[in-house]
């Protein structure tokens, strides 16, 4: 025997014989101790729910609150006899053996953690069947909250359950599979600022209730709550809007502050209730909510449209920019249409409108003008011209899942409709914004705005800032975009003018939309489209006092024609708007929960605990917005 | 190429009775009782599957002429470092950059890494004509960089692993062991200052082995000086670290200090094994498992499913296959004539018998938690397969015996 193998013997027998001397120890002597200790294993983390940030109007009136809930728990490994359980939960609440065989098996390894059976029980029905809970002690009732949407909206979204899916997806971020997280909207957008963090307390009593004294100290983790969010959203003005937009039309409103960009009213109709998510949804109000209306599509943001005549300022603004008109240059008269090719095409007034120049082309919303000036534009430019001022792209408001619209290129009709496709007749139709193009109501919104404000672009969002355990303004969460529209200064007077002249001019489409104390600037828009007869119904505009002051969208889907549908509402809401412009715009004071100074108990206690960490977790959280936005 | 008479069945027929007790005990360990339902997650076929793969592998090692094998290890060990690189700039999983992703399985560079290192520290080491120090040097140098990479990714304990296996090797590259005893004389310095009656005992042992080794006075004098500035300056070192980090190291330790985290996992492991007491709780019947109050109790923390189970006897049982196992490993390791192979084998062994030791220590709360899985048992494609690998590279040198080269 070498040397060597005489080490490793050695070796190998210390080794083991340590082993085995210490489990004979922890099996052997102390195994009836470990035994008792297992027969009632109280040694389990419990997590501490954070609460989850509450999301206020831009006056900290409130859009969507907690309140408390009552939720049914199981847990699994205690469960005694399984058949009668299932009779018990399908008898008091209608949930039937195979969904609790499939929570159960769904979380078989981890059965350790209570599983969420049904939450939201009514409080009568938690009284009349806590009684026979007796029989089951696997179940247990516990005062949760849930979600209260204060008004029907297509912004804040809803939180629900966490799925299968999900939970996978975030598997790093400490979810449980009983948590809630954010579905849809706001809640989804910015579910890392309203999540918080769960808390953690370590359970190591007996059944007795004494201490089993298996760790040495500590096992407690203080939840931190989710920051609540204050919209830029006026209330008043989101109420006004939802109530002045016909009943039984499909549509869109958006009304902005011109010198943010923050989002004043957000109305996508017809409406749906988020509150129903928060409780089982039965069938029929499943099917209700799937009918053909789609109440549940967000028509500001999630579809897209031909935008008609209010796409004309741009086929203009492109125009100049490339110089090929001034703003006095006339172009081909209007006899009612225009000849390209061997084509005819229309123009809106059968009459015609003569020569007109770029001013006058905008009041009348003369298309012979922009089909004359289209033929001059080369169209991949013009679809770059059109991204540049952010038309047919994203905007990248703070909501999920945005629709980027459509803008053809050159490429796009050679692969649709072959290569000896004339182009000629498609830019035709896109100066006017029909054909292929399509855009979504906030587009159009933020480049209005954007003329608004002498031609700074600045992203639309919804997000003023946070409240709670840290302040935050929209900058600080994600820095919102701010560009310059493609457009010198003269390009954006002849523009400005021409809207001026739309809803002032002798000739305007859109003369009814005037308001005592403001200047209103618009354009109409009528967009014919292949979802019905009526054309959709657009008004773009904004007003002006002594400076620029809302933004307003309004869009109405197959409603018929623009000056005779949209343009009345836009007008009652700038009414609305100068009627009460004292309340809208002052700064409602902080309430006291939200005054920071004034918490300091919050604040202490996680200073003691670690004050360079809770920094930390507040500097991340715009870092972690980023992977929620995609 | 095969010789039936040379092939060690001994050491085979242990390997394989390993691994089909880590198949019953990650059958069990994912298999779920909860009333009369009871549902087992498919990891149990999934390590039968590689572990029919890892005997396919075996069979071509076995197959694949020496020179060739020989050829391979250098480039392999390469393309090893390579991928040790890349991994760095996967995603983290964890906090760690360690896993490949492809197709739902997840390779791990740091694995293949153990088994080639030691192939190729084992080449260069065995080289005849060449000094202790340059022995010692050239294994250093070697064993240091896929270390630093595994470092970085981060994964101390896998390092650690390293290490015992070059001590293994230089052990058997008859090292004299008064050289190896400095190596590691640092390390026990440290561990006996916690405390001065160590320090004191652990210097007189110091003293009494270097004597017997015969070494200079002076080289004596000035070994044990060094140890004993080692084990008086470490608590001045300690107090000069700010609180935090001190509980950092504290909680590494003693993993109880972190109910919340690693002191849960090996509470909840120690509460299982030991209510197994004697003789166990029967099969698939462990009320803690069934719990699951330990997650993936079917990767690290295998064996608390087996001692809460088969209970002492069954600890029992897998102890001693395991330590026939490494019995058998040593005496082939005598066998072996060619000492790049004599030398190789004592790494792979040393790994083997340090993880085992490591992982079921880690299990029972006598050493901290540091994530190594249980050689054979613990339910893993890429660790079984190394495993299985490495022990084959030793048939393999044991078949070849007496080819000379």
């Amino acid at each position: 025997m070498t040397k060597a193998e005489k080490v490793f013997y050695i070796v190998c027998v210390i080794l083991f014989g340590i082993l085995l001397v210490s489990i004979f120890r922890l099996q052997v002597i102390q195994g009836e101790h470990y035994k008792q200790v297992a027969e009632s294993n109280f040694v389990r983390i419990h997590r501490i729910t954070a609460t989850r940030g509450e999301i206020y109007d831009q006056k900290y009136r409130p859009i969507v609150q907690n309140i408390p809930s009552h939720n049914l728990y199981l847990m699994a490994s205690a469960i005694q006899d399984l058949p009668a359980l299932a009779r018990f939960l399908e008898l008091h609440f209608e949930l039937s053996p195979e969904e609790l065989n499939q929570a159960i098996f769904r979380n078989r390894f981890r059965s350790y953690e209570e599983i969420l059976l049904v939450d939201n029980v009514a409080f009568e029905k938690m009284l009349s069947v806590s009684e026979y809970l007796n029989y089951y002690p696997e179940l247990s009732f516990r005062v949760d909250s849930t979600r209260q949407y204060h008004y029907p909206n297509h912004f804040t979204g809803y939180v629900g359950r966490i799925n299968e899916r999900e939970y996978d997806q975030h598997r790093d971020e400490d979810y449980s599979i009983n948590s809630y997280i954010g579905k849809t909207g706001l809640e989804r957008y910015y579910e890392v600022l309203l999540r918080g963090k769960d808390g953690r307390e370590i359970v190591q009593v007996d059944a007795r209730g004494r201490s089993l004294g298996l760790f040495k100290e500590g096992g407690y983790e203080d939840p931190l709550h989710g920051l609540s969010l204050v919209l830029t959203i006026d209330n008043d003005l989101q109420d006004f809007a939802m109530r002045v937009f016909p009943d039984n039309v499909k549509g869109a409103i958006v009304v902005s502050d011109v010198r943010t960009g923050g989002i004043l009213a957000y109305v996508s109709k017809p409406e749906y209730d988020p509150n129903l998510f928060m409780r089982r949804i039965s069938p029929e109000i499943w099917e209700d909510l799937n009918n053909p209306n789609k109440p549940l599509l967000d028509r500001v943001i999630h579809a897209t449209y031909p935008p008609g005549s209010v796409f004309k300022p741009i086929t203009l603004g492109f125009g100049l920019h490339k110089d090929i008109v001034q703003r006095d240059t006339r172009l081909s008269p209007c006899i009612g249409g225009f000849q390209v090719g061997n084509r005819f095409f229309r123009c809106w007034e059968h009459k015609g409108h003569g020569r007109t120049n770029a001013v006058e082309a905008l009041m009348q919303s003369c298309d012979v003008y922009f089909y004359d000036l289209s033929l001059q534009l080369p169209l991949d430019d013009f679809k770059a011209y059109a991204l540049e001022s952010h038309l047919a792209t994203k905007t990248g408001i703070d909501l999920p899942n945005e629709r980027n619209g459509f803008f053809p290129d050159t490429q796009w009709y050679f692969k649709t409709f072959g290569q000896n496709i004339g182009i000629q007749g498609h830019k035709v139709n896109l100066s006017i914004g029909q054909g292929e193009i399509l855009t979504s109501p906030i587009q159009m919104n933020a480049y209005y705005s954007a003329i608004a404000n002498d031609g700074i672009w600045i992203q639309p969002h919804l997000l003023k800032q946070t409240v709670g355990r840290a302040i935050l303004t929209r900058d600080e969460v994600d820095k919102l975009e701010k560009i310059r529209l493609p457009l010198d200064n003269d390009d954006l007077k002849t523009i400005q003018d021409g809207l001026y002249a739309v809803c002032n001019g002798p000739k305007g489409t859109a003369r009814s939309v005037q308001v005592p104390g403001a200047t209103t600037f618009g354009k109409t828009g009528s967009a014919e489209n292949s979802m019905g007869d009526l054309t959709h119904a657009w008004f773009c505009g904004y007003i002006v006092t002594d400076k620029p002051e809302i933004a307003v969208t309004v869009f109405m889907e197959n409603a018929g024609g623009g000056s005779a549908m949209a343009a009345p509402i836009a007008r009652q809401i700038f009414d609305y708007y100068m009627g009460n412009i004292e309340d809208i715009k002052r700064a409602a004071p902080v309430p006291a929960q939200f005054r920071h100074e004034e918490i300091p108990p919050q604040n202490e206690s996680q200073d003691q605990i670690e004050p360079t960490e809770s920094e930390d977790g507040i500097e991340e959280m715009p870092e972690q917005d980023v992977q929620v936005e995609q | 190429m095969i010789n039936r008479r040379k092939i060690d069945f001994v050491l085979l027929a242990l390997m394989v009775a390993l691994i089909a007790v880590g198949c019953v005990a990650i059958y069990t360990a994912s298999t779920t009782v909860i009333s009369e339902h009871i549902s087992t997650a498919n990891y149990w076929w999934r390590q039968l599957i590689f572990a029919a793969l890892a005997f396919a592998i075996m069979f071509v090692i076995l197959k694949l002429p020496m020179p060739i094998f020989d050829i391979l290890i250098l480039p392999a060990f390469v393309l090893n470092l390579l991928l040790l690189i890349l991994v760095l700039f996967t995603p983290a999983v964890n906090g760690a950059h360690r896993w490949f992703s492809i197709g739902g399985i997840n390779i791990q560079p740091s694995e293949s890494a153990k088994l080639l290192t030691i192939l190729v520290v084992a080449r260069y080491i065995s080289k005849e004509n060449l000094s202790d120090y340059r022995r010692m040097a050239y294994g250093f140098g070697i064993m240091i960089v896929p270390v630093l990479l595994i470092l970085i990714e981060p994964d101390f304990g896998t390092t650690v692993v390293f290490w015992v296996a070059l001590l293994a090797m230089l052990i058997a590259s008859d090292i004299p062991l008064f050289f190896i005893l400095l190596i590691i004389s640092p390390i026990v310095s440290v561990i006996a200052s916690l405390h001065w009656v160590g320090v004191l005992l652990w210097i007189a042992i110091l003293i009494f082995l270097l004597i017997r080794a015969r070494l200079s006075w002076v080289a004596i004098t000035v070994s044990a000086l060094i140890n004993i500035f080692i084990a008086m300056i470490m608590p001045v070192f300690w107090m000069g670290l700010k609180g935090y980090q001190q509980d950092r190291i504290m909680t590494f330790l003693d993993p109880t200090r972190d109910p919340l985290g690693a002191g849960y996992q090996i509470i909840q492991s120690k509460i299982a094994i030991g209510s197994g007491a004697l003789s166990g709780k029967g099969w698939l019947q462990g009320t803690q498992k069934n719990m699951n109050f330990l997650p993936e109790h079917h990767t690290d923390f295998i064996y608390s499913v087996i001692g809460e189970e088969f209970g002492f006897l069954g600890s029992l049982f897998l102890l001693s296959l395991f330590f026939a196992f490494f019995a058998r490993f040593i005496r082939d390791i005598g066998k072996l004539k060619v000492r790049e192979r004599k030398v190789a084998s004592s790494g792979i062994m040393a790994y083997l018998m340090f993880q085992t030791f490591i992982n079921i220590g880690m299990n029972i709360g006598l050493v901290p938690a540091t994530g190594i899985p249980l050689p054979f048992i613990s339910y893993g494609g890429s660790n079984l397969l190394i495993n299985t690998v490495s022990v084959s590279v030793v048939l393999k040198y044991l078949n070849e015996r007496g080819f000379i080269k």
